[in-house]
Parts: structure tokens; sequence; C-alpha cells
């Protein structure tokens, strides 16, 4: 058997494509210089032509043949078509721009609801650590206008601040609730309070700058204009460390 | 297809169609459509693409087993024929065998790079590869231009061996290798190779009579 047996033995497989391709590499190389073995390919194909038609036809899906037509033509699609791919990327572009801007807005939205959630969390956990830090707590009950409320102060001896709750006042008739602290030699202005009778009102102090020991607080309802000197209101409630 | 009209629709062995074989009527149409492509005109292409689409989907579709690859060959191939078929070239071949050999090619040339068509290869049975052997002829058919050669070509392949059957089976309708074959089946390469000699040397002879025939 010589080298060019081989050939012509497969050269059926070769027109089919049922070689391996390693094999079907070696025989396309070898009819690039062997016009017998060509020929035969070519006589093998045209007797093989039909066996394709062994297999069932396929009823094409609507549509297609027209699909099929303009892809061979390369027929251009319609006018309206060719400005689909500006118009689509110049909407995509908007797009992204307004959802950028939009996005860029939320976030900085976000950041700030993020900062101030964060300063919340931090008052309510400093809050919390005076009141349980607590070495004494105070207490007084207020009756105002029929209602009744009360000031609770909780008293951290560590750090020397007071928390402070009121709770159950009512919106101050005709002036404001004011905050003092009570010295040997006097009371000093603390924070003013606004009354809220649907939640308690607290707030977080530090002991005033000043000389002195602080013996005790009280909560009083001054009038609009006093807005310093000694208290001039009503007094609704007085404790003493 | 190869403008050897003296042989004629009816020369060879057999009568293809009994009436409604290939005809003088559709070689003339045959003989048009190239001429007409060949001048690069686009309505003869539009009549070859109704005319050869079911047939060409019906191999493409056998060998990949995927609905939208198979469009995406028959597409390539009517491409490559609209491109290659020119007046120099419009005599020398067949438009039908042409477009039916790119379109298998084609999709070979798919299969044989892509590992899903392992795993398909992995999951046939015997019992499978008997059931999707070559399909008969249904009566639903017999309208369609084509329908005798499909006969034809059935009736060679039933002539075969069993075992004959199977390897051209698996060889031309799904596009497997030889070594794909005799591991597929189980058995040696050097029996697929035997076996797919002698189904090709009378595949050969059994379509010999219709090998000039046109649509």
């Amino acid at each position: 058997m010589t080298a060019h047996d081989w050939f012509t033995e497969h050269s059926a497989e070769f027109a089919a494509r049922t070689l391996d391709p390693a094999d079907e590499a070696t025989f396309q190389a070898h009819l690039e210089r062997c016009e017998e073995c060509r020929r035969e390919v070519e006589r093998i194909e045209r007797e093989l032509a039909w066996l394709p038609l062994g297999a069932p036809p396929v009823t094409p899906r609507p549509g297609l043949r027209r699909r099929i037509a303009e892809y061979a033509l390369g027929t251009p699609a319609p006018r309206w078509t060719r400005w689909a791919v500006p118009i689509g990327a110049a909407a995509g572009l908007l797009l992204a721009a307004a959802g950028w801007y939009a996005g860029d807005r939320r976030a900085a939205s976000l950041a700030g609801e993020v900062a101030l959630s964060r300063h919340r969390l931090a008052a309510i956990e400093d809050t919390l650590s005076v009141m349980r830090q607590a070495a004494r707590v105070l207490q007084a009950r207020i009756d105002m206008d029929g209602k009744q409320g009360g000031l609770v102060i909780f008293a951290d001896a560590k750090t020397h601040r007071w928390n402070v709750v009121m709770h159950g006042l009512p919106p101050a008739p005709n002036g404001r609730y004011q905050f003092w602290f009570i010295y040997a030699d006097g009371m000093v202005r603390g924070a003013e309070v606004q009354g809220d009778p649907s939640r308690p009102v607290m707030f977080t102090t530090e002991m005033p700058s000043r000389a002195g020991k602080v013996m005790g607080a009280a909560l009083t309802l001054e009038p609009m204009d006093a807005k310093d000197g000694p208290p001039r209101g009503k007094q609704l409630a007085h404790l003493m460390l | 297809m190869r403008g050897d009209r003296s042989k004629g629709p009816s020369a060879g062995r057999g009568t293809p169609g009994e009436g409604r074989g290939p005809s003088l009527s559709m070689s003339a149409r045959e003989e048009g459509l190239r001429n007409r492509i060949a001048a690069r005109d686009e309505q003869a292409l539009v009549e070859l693409v109704d005319l050869a689409t079911p047939w060409l989907l019906g191999v493409a579709h056998a060998m990949l087993h995927d609905v939208d690859e198979a469009e995406e060959v028959v597409m390539e191939a009517f491409r490559t024929i609209w491109i290659s078929v020119t007046p120099a070239t419009a005599e020398s071949r067949g438009l039908l065998p042409y477009l039916l050999r790119v379109t298998r090619h084609r999709a070979i040339d798919r299969l044989r790079s892509r590992q899903r068509h392992r795993r398909h290869l992995a999951l046939l049975t015997p019992h499978e590869i008997e059931r999707s052997t070559v399909a008969p002829v249904e009566p639903n058919e017999a309208a369609q231009p084509g329908w005798q050669l499909h006969a034809q070509v059935h009736a060679a392949l039933k002539d075969l061996s069993d075992e004959q059957r199977a390897a051209v089976q698996l060889a031309y309708f799904e596009g497997l290798t030889q070594s794909e074959i005799a591991n597929t089946l189980g058995i040696p390469l050097g029996t697929v190779k035997t076996r797919l000699r002698l189904a090709f040397g009378h595949l050969r002879l059994a379509l010999a009579h219709v090998k000039d025939w046109v649509l």
C-alpha cells in the first residue's frame, strides 16, 4: 500500500467531512498538490450532493425568509432604523446623565441623613451613658393647667453632666419654660425648654462654667421678655441634691 | 443543477416521483435562478430562499439541535451563495447542492468548536441513534419541492445495514468525527472506518442516478 492509497481510500470520508480533524488537514494539504484526488473528491461530492436531503425539512419560523434575504443581500435597514443606534446611544447617555444626577443628589441626601442619624445616635448613646452612670436621680411632680407632668434629673457625678427629662407639660402659656441651676448665692440660667404633652422632652446639660457648687435645679415659667437676670416667673419645680 | 440538461430529470435508474419528479419546468426554473443570481437579481435570491430554506434548515437543525444556530448557519450559506455565484462560476456548480454543502460544512465547523456537542454525544444512547436515523417522508411533505429527492435518499439509506446506517447517521447527519463515533458506539476506530467506507460506497452507487437532478 502506497501513501497515495491512503488518500484514495479516504476520499469519500473526506468529501463527507467525517475524518478526524488531523486527518482532514492532512488530506486537505494533499489536495493542494494532487489533481487526481481533487477530481475524485469532486466526483464523490457530486454523487453525494443530495445526501443531505436525508434530513427532514424544517418549516421556517415566521419572518425568517425575509431575514435571510436581507442578511444575504446585505440590505440596509429601513431609514428610521439607521438612526436607531445613534438615537439609542444618545438616549442612553441622557438617561445615564440623569441617573447620575439623580443618583448624585440622592447620594448627597443619603449622606446628610446618615450624618444626622450618626449625630442622633451619638446623642442617644451619650444620654444613655449619662443615665447608666447616674449616681442620683431627682424628680418632681408638676401640675400645669389641670395637667400633671414632672421633671426628672439624672445626675452623673463622674462627668458632671445631667440628663434632664420634662414630661407631661403643655406648651408654655404666654411664656417659656426655663431650667435653672441653684447655687448657694443664687440661680444661674440653664436651657430653655419647649413643652410637648405628647412626649417627654429630654436634654443633656453640663454644669455652668462658674465657681461654686451646684446645689440643685429649678424649672420656672418665664415671661417671653425675660432673657436674663434672676427668675421672674412662676416656679414649677425645685429640686435639691 | 450542473446544466447537464441532456440527461434530463428521468435519466438513470428509477422513476422519481411519478409525475411529481423534478420536471423540465423546474429545471428551467433552477437554471433561470442560477443565471439571475449570477446577474445580481435580488428577486432570484428571494425565490431561492423560498425554495431551499426548509431543506437547509433541516440539515442544520439535525446537526446543531438549536433553532437559532441553525438559522444563522442558513443565513451564512445564502450570503456565501450570493457573494460567490458570479457569471464566471454560474455553470460550474448546482445551486442547491452547493447550498447544502455550505450549510453542512458551516454546521460542522460550529459543532467542532463547541463543548455542548460533546455533552450531547455523551447522552446519546443506541436507541436514540436508531430513532433519530433519517426520517421517512411524511405525507404532508409531498407537496414540497425536493420531496422526491428526499424519498430517494431515504430509500438509499434504508438499504444500508443497521450498523452502517447508524455510522452514517452519526457521521453525516450529526457531524461526528470517526473517533467520536467510535467512542459513542464503543467500537474500534477501524470498525467505524470500515462501516463508513462501505456505506458511502453503497450510497454513491445508490444515488448516482440522481446526482444531476434539479429541484
